[in-house]
């Protein structure tokens, strides 16, 4: 593909460049001047129905969309002259003639597009003393979805994202003139893997969701980029949390996920399962060290791996490689792959290392791989061969390292259970909690993706780095400080830094 | 009265059968374009023959044709828009009614000129009798050869199918049809790109208006300039007024292009009725700006009353007679542009609604000027601010009705 054409123009008197192809609106933003909108969204077909982003283009009559209108050699653009701005301010004073103004309980509110430009544009007089239209404000259109009509701008951004994106079609724009309305295509709710993107594209709070509605405010949220970990795509996407005031109601501390923009891997949008990835860091969760289903008061993760140690190094050298068996999974980092490799294969010469991950689900044609872990390409990239253990393989050794739950996926607990009971040294290192923990030796907390940074490769091969996105739960260790603390009481050079 | 020879209109209902159009000369231009033209020397003719669409805009025809690109392979259409809706307008039902085969021809002599192998006429919901006899006209062209495949003869086939609207003002919008032909929400489409280069179904598209279409045979018959002569240079031909209201003689009339307003007000349709005077006039169809009595001496044709602040429109001429209340007229104003606003774009949605609100409450409680100031105020956020033409088609006469009626209205709200 060839790099596409460059065109200069002007925007207020400023020489912009941009792509050919791009549209006034982009590059305006591109250069730093914002032009307000609401129909226009950069992962769907233009619209053109808000008339939010209006603009002067030099030698035409009229004002002109800066969302249509392409860029071209010579353009001259002018974003805030008086008909600009007097033009945006009738668009505001329109819509606000019609909305509920219900900021102080809209879950929308510090987010919402409608506020912003008012507050940047909008003319403060309100002329208006007419009775507004009652609409429908608590109307659940499926997957926990809420539609408010009256905070609805009709921007049809989400009928828009259902016909072009999923191509489900659930939303329609009904009825006609000021009655015009957003419902559902012959009652059919909305039900498509992707529709938690409508809530993170209706540009105000019409459409909310149910697990987020009146919870927290938008600015007390903390949003830190992570990687979504619950497929091979490894969507780009942000962890919204609270870590202080108001004082949360509950241990959750994610209260969303939202997509964050990556050209190269999800565009726009993420699928329910990563948006639901909340639960996962919040639910489930492993307590605390443990040994034997009982807290072990006192011990500290340095204490409990010393005793993982011992167990190891009784272990006589020669029969180390049948009788010491380690379960490792694909949500470990590649960091913490190159950790495992050089501690068991190069330090303890084991010749076998098993995986155990969620079993594979149903993919579909936009981001969601049947794979459901982030980093499959990562574990051949560090030279294992993956493969789930035989009960009887488990059952043979003396010492089992069990990293993650992947295990009580694939086989019934009371076989597992069984096997287990005839280990004598079993030690478990998990994210989240499962039945066998009790039965193991220890077991030790450690981080899930999002409290952890490193690196995954996806299904297309591509690497993504990413950093910690949330402060680990109090007593979680890494699997990566896991690893190098093993290497450390074995003696053996795992190289970390190397690795990291 | 310059009484044509040439009519558009036969002068009753018995003869819009085939054989009555034949004996009328019926056809013979279609068969002279088949014959003897190249598809690029029609357009030529009828561009040079200054025929002005008749819809509403006035845009010239040939310019139109002009702007499909001939090089582009794939399908192309033409669409008739006889989605006659404009209050105050009732002439392209009388086309229709009466001269079927003529919007026939004219649709044949397009298609040929611009290589078009399809048509569809979006005829009026309301107008499903109409419809009826369109289909039996259809019918008797086609056993003719007139239309179907080698059309008389030649290499060039065409098949023409009508197809009911649903009762949209908004489908008369050009790109709104296009959507409801789809079978898609009758709303429009955001231009560029224009129907020419991306219309029905992608596709190349010719829009057209009833009346228009039905004006081609003649420049084709009797060449552009004769039909020049018949009309002014820039906009030629006869042209359908409607006139109702206050007359004596309400109707359509087929007249020269700049026949002047007041002429046909008093010569043609009969002036008022004894005692009545004319209080206001709207020109073209509601969306036309409204004249006052001392602005009637205008030539009706598109540049004039572009210039006088109105619009020709469709040139559905609506009498006022004095005594009639400009409040309830500005009411019956409001609530059709508020009840026929699609909803697509904010400006218009809103605005239209709004300012029916604001009408609603004056008749209902009064007001005062400031009242008046705001609905001037709001079809300024409206005008030119809009997806489509509709925007304008609303604010533009409420405007013009609130500023010249002001006196009246400030009158009529005061309590």
């Amino acid at each position: 593909m060839s790099e596409p054409r460059r065109v200069r123009l002007t925007i207020d008197g400023r020489t912009v460049e941009a792509d050919a192809g791009t549209n006034v609106l982009k590059a305006s933003e591109a250069a730093g001047i914002d032009i307000p909108h609401f129909c226009y969204h950069p992962g769907l077909e233009i619209e053109g129905s808000c008339r939010m982003c209006l603009v002067e283009i030099e030698g035409l009559p009229k004002l002109e969309l800066s969302c249509s209108t392409l860029v071209r050699e010579g353009l001259v653009v002018r974003t805030s002259t008086e008909r600009v701005r007097s033009a945006r301010k009738d668009v505001l004073e329109f819509l606000l003639a019609e909305h509920p103004l219900d900021c102080p309980i809209c879950d929308k509110a510090g987010e919402c597009l409608l506020q912003d430009d008012y507050d940047r544009h909008g003319r403060y007089a309100s002329r208006s003393i007419e009775t507004r239209e009652r609409r429908e404000k608590k109307l659940p259109i499926g997957r926990r979805l809420i539609l408010d009509r009256e905070r609805c701008v009709l921007c049809s951004r989400c009928v828009r994202f259902l016909r072009q994106v999923t191509r489900t079609g659930e939303l329609g724009v009904f009825e006609r003139a000021v009655r015009s309305e957003v419902g559902l295509v012959e009652d059919r709710p909305v039900d498509n893997n992707y529709s938690g993107n409508l809530v993170d594209i209706c540009p105000v709070g019409a459409i909310t969701a149910e697990d987020f509605r009146f919870r927290t405010r938008a600015w007390f949220l903390t949003r830190k980029p992570t990687v979504c970990p619950h497929c091979g795509r490894g969507c780009a996407v942000f962890i919204e949390s609270v870590s202080g005031y108001p004082l949360k109601r509950s241990d959750s501390r994610v209260y969303r996920v939202t997509a964050r923009e990556n050209p190269a891997v999800n565009g726009h949008w993420i699928c329910d399962l990563g948006r639901d990835g909340r639960h996962d860091i919040d639910d489930g969760r492993t307590a605390g060290l443990a040994g034997k289903g009982r807290e072990l008061p006192g011990w500290t993760w340095p204490a409990a791996l010393a005793r993982v140690g011992e167990a190891i190094r009784a272990l006589p050298a020669p029969d180390r490689r049948a009788r010491l068996a380690v379960v490792l999974n694909s949500r470990m980092t590649c960091e913490e792959l190159a950790l495992a490799k050089s501690l068991f294969v190069r330090g303890l010469g084991l010749d076998r290392i098993y995986f155990a991950d969620a079993k594979p689900g149903a993919g579909d044609r936009l981001l969601l791989t049947p794979e459901r872990v982030p980093n499959a390409r990562g574990v051949l990239e560090a030279g294992f061969d993956p493969r789930l253990p035989g009960l009887h393989e488990l059952a043979a050794s003396k010492v089992a390292l069990i990293f993650g739950t992947g295990l009580a996926a694939h086989f019934p607990e009371e076989a597992l259970a069984e096997v287990l009971a005839e280990i004598p040294e079993k030690h478990i290192f998990s994210s989240h909690a499962t039945p066998l923990d009790r039965l193991a030796d220890t077991v030790i907390p450690t981080a899930v993706p999002a409290e952890k940074s490193g690196t995954y490769i996806n299904v297309e091969g591509l690497r993504q780095t990413f950093a910690q996105a949330l402060r680990p739960c109090p007593g979680v260790v890494t699997e990566g400080d896991i690893l190098s603390g093993l290497a450390d009481r074995l003696a053996i050079d795992a190289g970390r830094d190397d690795a990291r | 009265m310059p009484e044509t020879e040439v009519r558009l209109l036969p002068a009753d209902d018995a003869s819009w059968r085939l054989e009555s159009y034949l004996r009328e000369g019926g056809y013979k231009a279609l068969r002279r374009v088949l014959t003897s033209m190249a598809p690029a020397d029609v357009v030529t003719e009828v561009r040079r023959a200054g025929l002005r669409g008749r819809g509403g805009a006035g845009f010239p025809a040939g310019a139109k044709w002009g702007f499909v690109p001939q090089a582009a392979a794939g399908p192309r259409y033409l669409c008739v828009n006889a989605d006659e809706g404009e209050p105050g307008t009732f002439k392209d039902r009388l086309v229709l009614w009466r001269s079927p085969h003529a919007l026939v021809e004219g649709i044949g002599i397009t298609a040929f000129a611009v290589g078009i192998p399809k048509a569809f006429i979006y005829v009026r919901g309301e107008y499903a009798h109409i419809s009826e006899r369109l289909e039996t006209a259809i019918a008797e062209a086609r056993t003719a050869g007139f239309l179907g495949p080698r059309i008389l003869g030649s290499d060039f086939g065409l098949d023409v199918v009508v197809h009911p609207g649903a009762g949209a003002y908004i489908c008369g919008e050009e790109t709104a049809l296009l959507e409801s032909l789809e079978g898609r929400r009758g709303q429009p489409r955001l231009k560029p790109p224009f129907p020419a280069a991306v219309g029905l179904f992608r596709s190349p598209t010719v829009i057209n208006n009833v009346e228009t279409l039905a004006s081609v045979p003649q420049i084709l018959l009797h060449g552009a300039d004769w039909f020049v002569g018949r009309g002014l240079p820039k906009d030629g031909g006869t042209r359908l007024f409607g006139i109702s209201g206050a007359v004596r003689r309400p109707g359509v009339y087929e007249l020269p292009v700049g026949t002047p307003l007041r002429a046909i007000i008093e010569d043609h349709a009969g002036g008022l009725p004894e005692g009545r005077r004319i209080k206001a006039v709207v020109p073209g169809g509601l969306s036309a700006p409204v004249l006052k009595p001392e602005e009637l001496d205008l030539p009706m044709d598109v540049d004039s009353l572009a210039k006088a602040g109105s619009m020709l429109g469709s040139a559905g001429i609506v009498v006022i007679p004095d005594g009639t209340p400009m409040l309830d007229v500005l009411h019956v104003m409001a609530r059709f542009y508020a009840h026929e606003s699609c909803g697509k774009c904010t400006p218009c949605r809103i605005g239209t609604a709004w300012i029916l609100k604001i009408v609603e409450r004056l008749k209902r409680a009064g007001g005062g000027p400031a009242d008046l100031d705001l609905i001037i105020a709001l079809a300024g956020g409206i005008k030119g601010r809009t997806l489509c033409p509709f925007g304008d088609g609303a604010a533009l006469p409420i405007q013009a009705l609130v500023t010249k009626f002001r006196g009246e209205l400030e009158e009529a709200v005061a309590r």
